[in-house]
């Protein structure tokens, strides 16, 4: 009974992890992988999704409703931030490192300066339930559940639909969609808005069990990183995959050392696989050219 | 006497196997042009050859030296020099600066500027020389690499595609320098697709088709074989 | 002799001839008489300033002429800070024992940056990837010695602290007979980081006007070329890695004996932004326009903080994503070429 209590616990942190992972990374995976861009004003998109959500429940608005507004005004931002300044970038990738770095300090503390240092949040909901000796919070089996919804849907809007379609195939050949009458500028602005709209709806779903801070961006910032760094470009074959390994990497290491050794082995792991593998999981799935 | 020689050189990139046990022998003293329809598999040799993939199989020997596991630069150091498709040159600094760069590992001080000065008469590029190398028209960027590549007094120079955007007239200048380098002794294995400047420099030349050797023999032994003309117009496979 | 002064001028650094010298010349005087005229306060205030030079031109060295954009700066002035920390703490002051736990401090993050420089260059880390490898080490490093708190924690009798950060070492200590000197905040000191600080930019203008020098830029042109030509880039790069972040050790090392304090926040995300912005807005490019470019931008942080405190960080962001998008050589650099056809030239090198 102990046994079975005790894998259910570890079952549970590390399906709590890959949520987490997944929700955080994917976003950043749609525009590092497709566009190349490393976007570190990622966290302030989260800020935004979560700030907008929590917003419109207190107002009245049901949960799920109010999250899918904060993903929504994350995209029109992110659509907007692409359009005025990321699309002078895109042949100068340190440069782009740089200026979303700039982006989200201004965000940061923008929002600390209009909206004060803290935000009254809704509180988690469902309540819990008992296994064994210890009780488990049923707004995370919702997570989880939210994180591979969200890969879903994903996986149908870039196989199914002709924006998916399209996106592919500009990015991968520019001139030629463009000589097919694709809109490309505007590719790039749906993409990007794509990108930011998934960080916002991470915002959105964490939102009720964090406190909102303007800093709350650098708690998913930096382990979406490491996702879609081991992961490689293609979500599918390198996120997702990066985000079920790390889990039990962060699992496996919180439970025995605490989180901050989780946090580290996460790191010391980006290391490790950027050295031994260069493109992520996805380059060695794939054993792309070099 | 081969001083380039692979012997049953192969490549897989994935379930891609872009270069076929390839035996190629360049002698000494010799100009030798690759060519053959996209895809074949020319630039994956040429990096085979330059270090800048490791192959899968098979060995590479300059001047009867085993160089399959030396590092480009070693390579370079050896012998081999290269000038790449797109002209590789640094762009944000002036002419003469990137032919110092290329020197300046064996020369200084008056036998420097020397040298450089010499190599930019050769390159009509006297003239340019406090220019930035990124304003350079295409073809003098072209020559540029080159006069780069032979600072070095290479044994074996290596071309990728030298006269890719160069006009007719650009082009047979280029073709008049590879022979006056030639005269002085380098051995030259280039990618080509203009077949007139093939014509103008190429001793002997080989076909790669889908990695492997398709023919060999002088330019007019495979102009006139018909089976060189078929696989470029697709009627033949592997 | 003679040959290697000449390098202090040269193609890859701005200002030659006798009107740029007699300009650093003029400059130099007045930084020297400076402490007759303004109150220990304000030179106190200046060596403050002083000391993040040191890690921004190290940066130039790395970013500008390299074109390896390392977020590990921070990484290795908190190594330094730490280290110098903790030997001071253990060796005492006395002796000059100080300067010498200053030179091995600064050794140790140098060996640091060797080690983790090895493992990125021969392992032909670049681009966007080098930046998140050198931004996780410095995050796992604040994060590591945030959690030192404990009693158990310690070097010696050097107690690492946690996140609250270690205290109470020792300023930098001359031995004197009649009483040793201590370098407190104040004119001694200021004139001992100046004459440093001269050193420091006299000798990287030498060194990136040198071969290696020239080998560096072209490394950061066209790495691949590079290569052709028969350089071993590693080696190139390995070298200016372990040089730069030396210099940000330097750094990190002047400021705990200036504050006796160092806390592991100098290694946070945004510690770790401020010198890309110092030497992106300057003109990274260039050793005299990071150094002018880095000593404005950090009296007008300082400015700001203290006169609208919250909007400092906002004007940083600002400042580096308008200095991207419009003058991506650097301000001063571009402000300048309005000026100068020198620069103007130069300023058409880089659009290049």
């Amino acid at each position: 009974m102990d046994f079975l209590s005790g894998l259910f616990s570890f079952l549970y942190q590390t399906g709590d992890a890959f949520a987490f992972l997944v929700l955080s990374a994917c976003g950043l995976a749609v525009i590092f992988g497709m566009m190349g861009i490393i976007n570190l004003a990622h966290g302030e998109f989260i800020l935004c999704g979560a700030y907008v959500s929590a917003s419109a429940a207190r107002m009245g608005l049901p949960l799920p409703l109010a999250i899918l507004l904060g993903a929504l005004i994350a995209g029109l931002v992110g659509m907007l931030i692409e359009r005025a300044i990321i699309r002078h970038l895109y042949n100068r990738p340190l440069d782009s490192i740089v200026v979303t770095w700039g982006i989200s300090m201004i965000a940061t503390q923008g929002t600390l300066i209009i909206l004060g240092s803290t935000m009254p949040g809704t509180g988690t909901p469902f309540g819990s339930f008992a296994v064994g000796a210890y009780s488990y919070s049923i707004y995370r089996l919702v997570l989880m559940a939210a994180a591979v919804a969200t890969l879903a849907v994903l996986w149908l809007i870039f196989t199914r639909t002709r924006f998916g379609i399209l996106a592919r195939a500009t990015i991968q050949v520019p001139h030629i969609a463009e000589a097919l009458g694709v809109n490309t500028p505007m590719i790039y602005s749906l993409t990007f808005g794509l990108g930011a709209a998934l960080a916002g709806l991470a915002g959105g779903l964490y939102a009720p069990t964090m406190t909102l801070v303007p800093t709350m961006g650098a708690a998913f910032v930096v382990e979406a990183f490491v996702t879609v760094v081991v992961g490689g470009a293609d979500i599918f074959l390198g996120t997702a995959p990066a985000a079920a390994i790390l889990a039990v990497v962060k699992a496996g290491l919180t439970s025995w050392q605490g989180q901050l050794a989780g946090q580290i082995g996460l790191l010391v792991a980006v290391i490790i696989v950027i050295r031994i593998l260069p493109r992520g999981l996805t380059g060695f799935i794939l054993r792309e050219r070099a | 006497m081969a001083i380039l020689e692979t012997r049953k050189l192969d490549k897989w990139f994935g379930g891609l196997h872009v270069t076929d046990n390839v035996d190629f022998a360049l002698d000494r003293g010799e100009v030798h042009c690759l060519i053959g329809p996209n895809g074949a598999g020319k630039s994956t040799f040429f990096k085979l050859v330059l270090g800048e993939h490791t192959p899968s199989g098979g060995t590479i020997l300059y001047d009867g030296e085993d160089i399959t596991k030396a590092k480009p630069f070693e390579r370079v150091r050896r012998g081999i020099s290269v000038k790449f498709q797109v002209p590789g040159i640094f762009q944000a600094l002036r002419v003469r600066q990137n032919l110092q760069i290329a020197l300046q590992h064996h020369l200084e001080g008056a036998g420097l500027d020397e040298e450089i000065d010499r190599l930019l008469e050769f390159l009509k590029l006297k003239d340019a020389e406090k220019q930035l190398a990124g304003s350079l028209s295409h073809g003098q960027k072209q020559w540029l690499e080159i006069g780069m590549a032979i600072a070095l007094k290479p044994k074996l120079l290596l071309l990728d595609e030298p006269t890719a955007g160069m006009t007719p007239d650009e082009t047979h200048a280029t073709g008049e320098m590879v022979k006056a380098l030639n005269a002085e002794g380098v051995s030259v294995l280039a990618v080509e697709h203009d077949m007139a400047f093939v014509r103008q420099i190429a001793q002997k030349v080989t076909v790669l088709h889908f990695g492997k050797v398709f023919a060999q023999g002088t330019i007019d032994e495979i102009v006139a074989d018909e089976r060189v003309a078929a696989i470029y117009l697709g009627e033949v496979d592997a | 002799m003679i040959s290697t002064l000449r390098l202090l001028e040269g193609p890859q650094t701005l200002g030659k001839g006798p009107g740029f010298w007699s300009a650093f010349a003029l400059v130099l005087i007045l930084a020297c008489i400076y402490p007759m005229f303004a109150d220990g306060y304000d030179v106190g205030n200046n060596v403050y300033f002083f000391n993040w030079t040191f890690m921004a031109l190290g940066l130039s060295l790395i970013w500008g002429y390299g074109g390896a954009l390392s977020f590990g700066q921070t990484a290795f002035f908190g190594v330094a800070g730490y280290a110098y920390g903790v030997l001071t703490i253990n060796l005492g002051d006395a002796y000059g024992l100080t300067f010498f736990s200053l030179i091995a401090a600064v050794g140790i993050s140098a060996l640091f940056a060797a080690v983790l420089g090895y493992f990125l260059f021969f392992g032909r880390i670049s681009g966007v990837f080098l930046g998140i490898v050198t931004l996780s080490v410095t995050l796992v490093l604040e994060r590591f010695m945030s959690q030192t708190a404990g009693p158990e924690w310690a070097i010696g009798s050097a107690r690492l602290n946690g996140f609250n950060g270690m205290g109470g070492m020792p300023s930098l200590t001359i031995p004197w007979p009649g009483g040793d000197i201590v370098l407190y905040p104040d004119v001694t000191l200021y004139y001992l980081t100046l004459a440093l600080l001269v050193i420091a930019y006299l000798a990287l203008r030498m060194l990136v006007n040198s071969r290696m020098g020239n080998v560096l830029v072209a490394i950061r042109e066209n790495p691949q070329r590079a290569e052709m030509l028969g350089y071993d880039i590693r080696r190139y790069q390995l070298g200016a890695f372990v040089i730069g972040s030396g210099l940000a050790g330097l750094s990190g090392v002047l400021y705990t004996a200036w504050g006796n304090y160092i806390t592991p926040s100098s290694m946070g995300m945004s510690a770790a932004a401020l010198p890309v912005v110092w030497v992106a807005v300057g003109g990274r490019s260039d050793l005299t326009t990071t150094l002018f470019g880095t000593l404005l931008v950090l009296a007008g942080f300082q400015y700001l903080t203290i006169y609208g405190s919250q909007y400092a960080l906002v004007m940083m962001g600002f400042l580096l994503v308008v200095t991207i998008l419009l003058a991506p050589s650097g301000i001063f650099i571009t402000v300048g070429s309005l000026f100068s056809k020198g620069l103007r030239r130069r300023l058409a090198r880089e659009r290049v």
